[in-house]
C-alpha cells in the first residue's frame, strides 16, 4: 500500500518554536503499519519538517511554495501524480490557520474518501480495501471498512509517536519537487483582521446574568437546578436499588433489563 | 474631576436679605446646585415594603419614593406565561446543524441557537437542520425545522450533500455547526462541497463580526460573519427568549452520492478502560465506602467507570487516575453515581458538567444530596449489595 504523510510547518504549542506537530508524528507511526510511506510538505522551507525523518520517515518530498500561499493546489498536483492509496494528515494544523480544511480539500481534489479522527488503520481483508478505527466521544469507537483511496486524519488518542532517532534523521533524505503551479482557483479566502490573542472568560453554564458570587459558585458546582430532588430517606435497600436502576434507565445510561422490550 | 471653586463673596451676596437698613443674611438658604437636604423619615417611608406583617424596609431603594411597591414574598407575582413567537415571513434564514447525539440537544447544541439568533437579528429566522425528529427545537430557539433525509448509519458524505443542497435551495445566509468531532467533520465536508470558506472554531459572535483563534492561540482573527461557521463550546450563551414555533419546512430530497464506505460498526466504550475524562457514566466511591470489593463489583455490573474522592486516592485505596474533582479529573459524564461522598466544593467542581447525579449518603444534609437528582439517604454498604442482587435477579428472571 502506498502511503503519503502530509507534514505541515507547525509551532510548538508552548514555546512557539517551529516543531513537527504531534498529530503528524502520530500519523507517521500509523503509516508504518500500512506500507512504505513518504512525507510531503508544501512550503517555503523544508527544514522545519526535517524532524519527521527522525520519527520514522525515510524520505520527504518538498514542494517549494511562497510563504502564505494556499498549499492545496500544489499538494493536489503532487498527490495526483504519485497516486498514493492512503494519505495521512493531522486533524487540525498547529500554528497556521488551524482550520483543518486541507485534508478535506485534498480529498475532494483526488476523489478520495475522508475518514476523520483515526486511531488505528490496517489493510483490509481483500485488496483495495482498508479497515480503520475511528475515535468517537466518550471513549466509544467506530470500525470503518472503506474502499481506497482514502484520506485519514489522525486523532490525538492514536498511539504515541515513536521516539526521535538521530541516526535515522541523518540518513533520511528531503527531495525537492518542482511543480508547475497549477491554475486551480483557490477557494475564496475570508478577509480577516489579526491581532494577538486575548483570553476571555469562558461562559459559565447556567450562571444567572448579573448574579452574585454565591450564585456563580452554585452554577460552577452544578447545584441549583436539582433543588426539588427526589430524596428517599432510609428506604429499604432493595427499594433503593430499584429506584437507582429505574433512574439510570430513565436517563439512558443503563441498558434496559434483559427481556424487556 | 475637580470640584468647582467656591466663591464666598458671591455666596454671601446671594444670601443677602433685601430691604433691611443694615446688611442681613439668610445663611441657611442653600445656594442652587448644592446637595439637597436629606429627610430620613421620608426615605424610610419610601423604603417600606407593603403587605408584610411586620415592618420591613427595602434598603436598596435610596432616597426616591418607590414607584411601585416591591412584591411581597407571601404572594409572588406570577410570571406571564411565555408566548410562542411566530415569525411569518423571515427576511432570510440562518441555519443551525445540531449534533443531536442520541436524539437530544446537548448544551453545545443549544449554544448554536444563541449564536444563530445573534446573527439573525430582528428580521431573520433560525432554521434547525436536524437528521432526527426533535420536540425541543422550538423552545431551544428554532423558527423553522427541516428534516434532512439520508441513508441510515454512518454516511457523512450524504449528510454533507443534503446540507449543501439545502443551503442553495433555501438561500441560507449562515450555517452554524458545533466544533465537535461530528459537527466539525460535517462542516468541513460542506465547505469543500459548496466551495465556501469556513470560519472554524469561532469563540465570539456578534452581528457585525466573528472572532476565532489561530496559530495555536497566538493570534485572533476577526472577520465579518462568514457563510459557514463552526462554534467552539461554551463561547456563546444559549438562546434564552420565549419559545419559537419550529414550523416544518418541507425540503426536496436530494440524491445521496455514492459512498466508498463499505461497512461501519460502532464499538461501545469499555467502561473499565475508558479514561475518566471521557467516560459517560461514572460510579464513584468516597470515604463512606469501606467495602471496596463490592464497590468495584457494582461499578462493573452497572457498566460505569470507577471514580473516587480524594480521600480514597490519598489513602491509596483507589488509583490516582480515578480521582474526581478540582485536583483530579473534571468529568464530562452524563451521569454520576456518588456512593458515600460528602460533596466538598473541590469535588463538586469535577462533577459540575454532569447532567444527572445520584447520591447515596447517610447524611441527609450532605452537599452531594443537595446536588443530586435522585438522593438515597441510606448506608452505602447495604445499598451496593442490593444493587448487585437486583441486577442478578433481573438476569435470573429472564434466564
Ligand atoms: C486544594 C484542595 C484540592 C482538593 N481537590 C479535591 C479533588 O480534586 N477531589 C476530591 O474528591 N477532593 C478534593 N479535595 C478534598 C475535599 O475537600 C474533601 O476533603 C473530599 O472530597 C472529601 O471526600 P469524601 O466526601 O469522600 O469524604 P468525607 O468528607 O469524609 O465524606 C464522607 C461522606 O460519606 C458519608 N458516609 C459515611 N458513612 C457512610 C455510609 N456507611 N454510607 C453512606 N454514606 C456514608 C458521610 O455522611 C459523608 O458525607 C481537595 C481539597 C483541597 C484543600
Ligand atoms: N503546507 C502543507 N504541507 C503539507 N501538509 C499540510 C500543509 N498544511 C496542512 N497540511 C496537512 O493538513 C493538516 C491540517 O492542516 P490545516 O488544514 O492547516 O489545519 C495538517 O495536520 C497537515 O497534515
Amino acid at each position: 500500500m502506498k502511503v503519503a504523510v502530509l507534514l505541515s510547518a507547525g509551532r510548538h504549542p508552548v514555546s512557539g518554536r517551529g516543531a513537527l506537530p504531534r498529530l503528524e508524528a502520530q500519523a507517521i507511526r500509523l503509516a508504518a503499519a500500512l506500507g512504505s510511506a513518504r512525507g510531503l510538505h508544501a512550503g517555503p522551507d523544508a527544514d522545519v519538517v526535517a524532524e519527521a525523518l527522525g520519527r520514522g520517515l525515510s524520505q520527504i518530498d518538498h514542494v517549494a511554495l511562497a510563504a502564505g500561499a494556499d498549499p492545496v493546489p500544489a499538494l493536489a498536483a503532487v498527490l495526483r501524480a504519485a497516486a498514493p492509496d492512503v494519505v495521512l494528515a493531522g486533524r487540525r494544523g498547529q500554528g497556521g490557520d488551524d482550520t483543518g480544511l486541507v485534508p478535506y480539500a485534498l480529498a475532494r481534489a483526488l476523489g478520495a474518501t475522508v475518514i476523520p479522527d483515526v486511531v488505528a488503520a490496517r489493510p483490509g481483508s481483500e485488496p483495495g480495501v482498508i479497515e480503520v478505527e475511528q475515535a468517537l466521544p466518550k471513549g466509544a469507537a467506530r470500525r470503518v471498512v472503506a474502499r481506497l483511496p482514502v484520506v485519514l486524519t489522525v486523532h490525538p488518542a492514536a498511539p504515541e509517536p515513536s521516539a526521535f532517532a538521530f541516526g535515522q534523521a541523518r540518513r533520511g533524505r528531503i527531495e525537492r519537487l518542482d511543480v508547475a503551479a497549477p491554475a486551480e482557483p483557490a477557494a475564496a479566502a475570508i478577509a480577516v483582521a489579526e491581532k494577538s490573542y486575548r483570553p476571555r472568560p469562558k461562559m459559565m453554564r447556567g450562571a444567572p446574568a448579573g448574579g452574585s458570587a454565591a450564585d456563580r459558585l452554585k452554577a460552577a458546582t452544578g447545584g441549583g437546578e436539582a433543588a426539588q430532588a427526589n430524596v428517599m430517606v432510609s428506604p429499604e435497600p432493595r427499594e433503593a436499588a430499584r429506584a437507582i436502576l429505574a433512574y439510570l434507565r430513565q436517563i439512558g445510561v443503563l441498558a434496559p433489563p434483559p427481556g424487556a422490550g | 474631576m475637580t470640584r468647582a471653586r467656591r466663591d464666598p463673596r458671591a455666596e454671601r451676596a446671594a444670601a443677602a436679605l433685601p430691604g433691611a437698613a443694615r446688611a442681613r443674611f439668610d445663611l441657611f438658604a442653600r445656594c442652587a446646585g448644592g446637595r439637597p437636604r436629606r429627610d430620613p423619615r421620608m426615605e424610610a417611608a419610601a423604603q417600606r415594603v407593603d403587605g408584610a406583617a411586620r415592618l420591613r424596609l427595602d434598603r436598596a431603594q435610596t432616597g426616591r419614593p418607590a414607584a411601585a411597591p416591591a412584591p411581597s414574598r407571601a404572594e409572588p407575582a406570577a410570571p406571564p406565561a411565555p408566548k410562542t413567537i411566530v415569525m411569518a415571513a423571515p427576511a432570510f434564514l440562518v441555519a443551525v446543524v445540531p449534533d443531536l447525539a442520541a436524539g437530544r440537544l446537548s448544551p453545545h447544541d443549544r449554544q448554536l441557537f444563541g449564536a444563530a439568533r445573534t446573527l439573525a437579528g430582528a428580521d431573520g429566522g433560525v432554521i434547525a437542520l436536524a437528521g432526527a425528529e426533535g420536540a425541543e427545537l422550538g423552545p431551544a430557539g428554532a423558527d423553522r425545522t427541516a428534516r434532512l433525509a439520508g441513508p441510515e448509519g454512518y454516511a457523512p458524505d450524504a449528510r454533507a450533500a443534503a446540507i449543501a443542497s439545502t443551503m442553495a435551495a433555501l438561500n441560507l445566509r449562515h450555517v452554524i455547526f458545533p466544533e465537535t468531532p461530528d459537527g466539525g467533520d460535517l462542516a468541513r465536508r460542506v465547505a469543500v462541497l459548496a466551495g465556501e470558506p469556513l470560519f472554524a472554531d469561532v469563540e465570539m459572535v456578534s452581528a457585525a463580526a466573528l472572532m476565532r483563534p489561530a496559530q495555536g492561540r497566538r493570534v485572533e482573527q476577526r472577520a465579518a460573519p462568514a457563510r459557514l461557521i463552526t462554534l467552539a463550546a461554551d463561547a456563546v450563551a444559549p438562546y434564552a427568549g420565549a419559545p419559537r414555533e419550529a414550523r416544518d419546512e418541507p425540503l426536496e430530497p436530494s440524491a445521496a452520492p455514492a459512498s466508498a464506505i463499505l461497512a461501519a460498526e460502532r464499538i461501545p466504550a469499555d467502561p473499565a478502560r475508558t479514561p475518566l475524562a471521557l467516560a459517560d457514566f461514572v460510579v464513584s466511591a468516597g470515604n463512606g465506602v469501606t467495602d471496596l470489593e463490592t464497590f468495584r463489583a457494582v461499578a462493573a455490573a452497572l457498566g460505569g467507570t470507577p471514580g473516587a474522592s480524594r480521600v480514597l486516592c490519598d489513602a491509596g485505596l483507589m488509583p490516582r487516575e480515578a480521582q474526581v474533582g478540582a485536583s483530579g479529573t473534571v468529568l464530562s459524564a452524563t451521569c454520576y453515581l456518588a456512593l458515600g461522598i460528602a460533596g466538598a466544593p473541590q469535588h463538586l467542581q469535577g462533577v459540575a458538567g454532569c447532567e444527572h447525579v445520584v447520591a447515596v449518603n447517610t447524611d441527609l444534609h450532605a452537599a452531594m444530596i443537595e446536588r443530586a437528582g435522585l438522593a438515597i439517604v441510606q448506608d452505602a454498604q447495604v445499598v451496593m449489595p442490593a444493587l448487585i442482587e437486583e441486577l442478578a435477579r433481573e438476569r435470573g428472571a429472564f434466564a
